[in-house]
């Protein structure tokens, strides 16, 4: 079965494979975001997240997923998202978060 | 005649470059905008990697300077450079053969991240404030007490486009290394933990300290940029930040948190640049005339770079630095002999 | 008389498409307006706001006051061609009637009078109202020549920019463009032939005389009746269906808009009338950040109104704004920009609502009590500086605080309304306000302006005052409750969108300012003070152009010579902070610095 937990199961998340991924929907976001390469994972977005606080949406490893092309599950998690724009103001690479946000949502609705 | 070479800047690299220049037969004169000659190294107490104390390079360097009866004009600005002189504050002019910045760097203002409550919080300190605690010979809490739980935080002011300050400052690492096992020696009790984005020990035995941090101090590594810092009721710090490596995000309490500020440009560098026509790179630096065999040149004949004028340097870098200068600046004498 | 000449076809048949198009837009938008505002239509429509909506039609469809205060120049364009062209109807009407009495006369025979009557018996009254109708032709004409000026040369206008148009526009413009100067060279043709009129048409006329002899005149009377009436033709064709729709539908906007119709979150009908009202005049290019310091030209509200009413807008172009409100504060139309941006973002958002948020069921584990309670805000976290100053303020005043959101609250939902993502939003706004109800509180203070406005337009709070924490302040000072000491330091002061524009706060921050030192004003202020660039109305610039939006409006505050930028956003705040040499505080750091406290 694939799933992705964004969660914590008990069971060890499979390994990411590039190979049958398919990363055109990441090639996309990427296309209309070039900025979000320049992620370094430092977490202040996730440190910082209103929601993230409240509930176990990490902003940086959803994001970081959908760029390896794992979908499953991106758009109910970025769907937790308030849109409040701290990790905006937070980043150090200075990307738009928050227009990121967007960009998955609507790049991944049908997923 | 013995020809005279002007060197903006009285710290590490600029009192190197003199001695180098003196001994060549070149009279060197220093103008410090400072009182006291030495520079940031002068509030320094320990150097990494060896813990070597600061004083044990400058003094030297200071006698040296004073025993070869160096000219050194402390407590005034150069407001303009050339390559035949500069103009001080007030408008005096320094002739000379040649120039050489050696103007260094400014330490960021650690209050313009203002979430980490420098300023605002009791016990948040930046590195530069823990050395100066440590030079006074006693490092405690507010209260005078010690702390039991402290925590590092790299990378504040750099590498940060939040304030504008987009590179590495290149030492705070292992900067940050050396002051967690120092606060580990004095406080055996205490935990350390030391919140980084990347770590980068680029230099000799770096690498082996940062290794015996962890293996012999016990020192805990987050991988994480804390995000917020915030007052508990019981006067300790709450810090917040993801810890990247399990993807969850990490809270915790602590009574001390060392903020390793970075090397930022000086604000007059355009000022001085344009006076001078010399470029400055965009993160604010002095820009060489190339990174490899021009690295102490300026694009402009008889005005030279020495130090952490340029980029940010370790002082180990900058005292090289210094000697390849004085070399440079020898080589253009002789070419330009009148 | 049947006054019929065949030249008039092409006028009667563009008048009668351009009523019957615009009969069957105006009835279709009323009829699918909301069942909430036709009530508020039936109960206002026969009150004094009818009157009033009179007086407006005639100062801003006829006058255009509003236009005036803005750009003269621009005003006199409107104006001449506005009020000149009814007055020609007007006078045109009244000459019709002084001469033939108060019988039927069909369309073109007022239109076109004067190729029907040359001449006529009663020359105790031509020369008056040969004179004003030639008068009148002379202001429109004027206008006309201003028209090419401002396309020409937008700058002699007083406008950096002005607009680009789509077909429909420029068939119209160029229509409209040569009705007047083609209604001047029919006329002063037959005012050769015939003889009559006054200084401009008389006058010409007789030139003509002099020169050309009858056959020619007479070979040239009927093509440019002809061309006169295919001008006005085209342009009325083309009306309806290009921006010059504004001249009509201002008049039903302007009574709707004084029955208290106005567009809310979500699209519906009455917009019709707004988007259609936006004559593309082009004033909100100028006073937008992105076109004046980023050179982006093709987002600003008069192409994203065109893109809207051609259903050719994209969720880009509507997302590429800071709504900020600068734009809005100069339409001449007092078009609701920033709200129809808004319902746009949230009907093109594609985005499915089901099922968030369902973690905020149950989170609620706040305890306390308090008379006034604090939420600070999300990004106030981030500048813990003015949550300092807020304890410190609280305190000196000796109030009672219950603190909403000290270990972090949830967010107020105005960051999912500017995305358009309003049901979303209606979770959080629905949490909060049950927070609010639990905890006794009959007064919330906000650091946050965004907050703000979110709590005093969409949240029910009765029995609940909403103030920002700058309205809070200058109250606790002025009523003696927090003793101040002034000092002799220079502050500049800047106005946040949401605080000012957003929510009309613009006294109560600079009262607090001077109650504790001396205030300079930078270039742009109050209702037209600079967004700093960090909006989170704009999900589509990126960081770099932020920080020249905010070095821009930064280097403005710090040329008043102050030594502190004060403002009393959060996100400003973080903004100015970053690009600016001179210090950065909230207002409430201000006023914390200065409190006496040997004085209580």
């Amino acid at each position: 079965m694939r799933s992705i937990r964004f969660g914590y199961g008990i069971s060890k998340p499979r390994a990411i494979d590039i190979d049958s991924n398919d990363l055109r929907k990441s090639n996309e976001i990427l296309r209309e975001m070039p900025e979000l390469q320049t992620c370094i994972g430092c977490g202040s977005c996730t440190a910082s997240c209103t929601a993230g606080n409240l509930t176990q949406f990490n902003f940086r490893r959803v994001h970081t997923l959908v760029r390896r092309g794992e979908y499953m599950g991106a758009y109910e998690e970025m769907n937790k998202c308030m849109l409040c724009g701290k990790c905006r103001l937070v980043c150090p690479r200075g990307i738009n978060t928050r227009g990121l946000a967007m960009l998955i949502k609507r790049k991944l609705g049908d997923f | 005649m013995k020809r005279r070479v002007v060197i903006v800047g009285g710290g590490a690299a600029g009192m190197a470059t003199a001695l180098g220049l003196e001994s060549r037969g070149v009279e060197p004169v220093i103008v410090e905008r400072d009182t006291e000659m030495g520079g940031k190294v002068r509030n320094w107490h320990k150097l990494f990697p060896t813990f070597t104390p600061a004083s044990e390079i400058l003094d030297p360097l200071r006698r040296s300077i004073a025993e070869r009866n160096i000219e050194c004009r402390t407590g005034v600005a150069v407001e303009t450079v050339a390559s035949d002189g500069v103009t001080l504050a007030g408008g005096e002019r320094m002739a000379a053969d040649a120039v050489v910045m050696a103007t260094g760097f400014t330490l960021f203002d650690a209050r313009r991240k203002q979430e980490y409550g420098y300023g605002i919080y009791d016990n948040v300190v930046t590195s530069a404030d823990l050395e100066q605690m440590m030079n006074s010979g006693r490092v405690r809490l507010a209260d005078g007490s010690m702390p039991r739980r402290i925590a590092i935080l790299h990378c504040v002011g750099s590498r940060d486009e939040k304030v504008c300050q987009s590179h590495c400052s290149k030492v705070c690492c292992i900067t940050g290394v050396k002051q967690a096992i120092e606060l580990k020696k004095m406080f055996p009790e205490a935990d350390v933990f030391n919140f980084y984005m990347d770590i980068r020990m680029f230099g000799p035995g770096y690498e082996e300290l940062y290794r015996e941090a962890q293996q012999s101090y016990n020192i805990h590594f987050v991988r994480g940029r804390i995000s917020e810092a915030s007052p508990m009721i019981n006067g300790r710090i709450q810090i917040k930040a993801e810890d990247t490596l399990t993807g969850r995000p990490l809270k915790m309490s602590i009574d001390m948190l060392v903020l390793m500020v970075g090397m930022r440009a000086n604000d007059d560098n355009g000022l001085l640049a344009a006076s001078a026509s010399l470029d400055v790179a965009p993160n604010g630096f002095m820009q060489s005339r190339d990174p490899f065999t021009g690295a102490v040149r300026s694009p402009r004949e008889g005005i030279f770079y020495a130090g952490a004028v340029t980029a940010p340097k370790s002082l180990a870098d900058t005292l090289a630095e210094a000697a390849l200068a004085a070399d440079a600046v020898v080589d253009y004498l002789n070419r330009t002999q009148r | 008389m049947t006054f019929f000449a065949p030249f008039t076809l092409p006028f009667i048949i563009g008048a009668a498409v351009m009523a019957a198009v615009l009969v069957a837009k105006y009835t279709l938008w009323t009829i699918h307006l909301p069942a909430e505002d036709k009530r508020l239509i039936r109960r206002n429509m026969f009150s004094a706001k009818s009157l009033a909506a009179v007086w407006e039609v005639v100062r801003e469809s006829l006058l255009h006051v509003r236009i005036w205060r803005v750009n003269p120049m621009l005003g006199y364009m409107h104006s001449s061609l506005a009020l000149g062209w009814f007055l020609l109807i007007a006078i045109g009407w009244i000459e019709t009637v002084a001469y033939l009495g108060w019988g039927w006369v069909p369309l073109q025979g007022h239109v076109f009078f004067k190729y029907f009557m040359p001449v006529n018996g009663i020359a105790e009254h031509k020369a008056g109202f040969e004179f004003a109708m030639d008068l009148m032709l002379t202001v429109v004409l004027s206008g006309v020549a201003l028209a090419w000026i401002k396309r020409m040369r937008s700058r002699l206008m007083g406008m950096r920019r002005t607009t680009r148009h789509v077909a429909f526009d420029r068939i119209a413009l160029s229509a409209l463009w040569f009705v007047f100067p083609l209604r001047y060279v029919a006329e002063s043709i037959t005012c050769a032939i015939y003889g009559g009129g006054s200084f401009l048409t008389g006058t010409t006329g007789k030139l003509l005389g002099e020169h050309l002899d009858s056959a020619t005149l007479d070979a040239l009377s009927e093509p440019a009746w002809w061309l006169y009436s295919i001008a006005l033709g085209v342009f009325f064709v083309a009306m309806p269906f290009s921006r010059y729709m504004h001249i009509f539908t201002e008049i039903p906007l302007i009574f709707l808009r004084r029955y208290k119709l106005a567009p809310s979150v979500e699209e519906k009908s009455y917009d019709n009338f707004e988007v259609e009202a936006c004559s593309r005049c082009g004033i909100c290019i100028d006073p937008c950040q992105l076109q004046a310091d980023l050179g982006i030209d093709d987002v600003q509200s008069v192409y994203f109104l065109r893109d809207r009413r051609y259903n050719m807008l994209k969720l880009a172009t509507a997302n590429n704004c800071l709504m900020c409100g600068r734009c809005q504060t100069q339409c001449p139309v007092g078009i609701n920009l920033n709200t129809l941006r808004l319902n746009s973002r949230a009907k093109l958002r594609n985005i499915p609502n089901e099922g968030r948020y369902g973690y905020l069921a149950g989170l609620d584990r706040s305890t306390g009590e308090g008379r006034t309670g604090y939420f600070a805000g999300c990004m106030t976290t981030l500048t813990p500086r003015t949550l300092a100053a807020m304890n410190a303020i609280f305190e000196a005043a000796g109030d009672d605080v219950w603190r909403a959101d000290s270990d972090g609250g949830v967010c107020c939902g105005r960051p999912l309304m500017l995305s358009g993502e309003t049901a979303a939003a209606r979770k959080m706004i629905d949490y909060n306000t049950g927070l609010f109800r639990r905890h006794g509180i009959t007064r919330l203070v906000t650091s946050c302006p965004i907050c703000l406005k979110v709590f005093r337009e969409q949240y029910d709070l009765d029995g609940i005052e909403v103030l920002h924490h700058s309205e809070y302040i200058c109250r606790m000072i002025e009523s003696g409750r927090l003793h101040v000491d002034r000092s002799d330091e220079l502050y500049t002061y800047h106005d946040p969108c949401e605080l000012g524009r957003g929510c009309d706060i613009y006294d109560e921050p600079r009262r607090a300012i001077e109650a504790v030192g001396r205030l300079a004003e930078p270039e742009h202020n109050r209702r037209n003070s600079l967004c700093c660039g960090a909006s989170l109305a704009n999900t589509v610039i990126d960081d770099k152009q932020q920080r020249r939006i905010a070095q821009r409006m930064a280097a403005e505050l710090e040329a008043t010579g102050a030594g502190t930028i004060v403002t009393a956003c959060p996100l400003c705040h973080k903004s100015i902070e970053r690009v600016a040499d001179c210090g950065t505080m909230d207002l409430a750091e201000v006023v914390a610095k200065n409190i006496l406290r040997d004085k209580r």
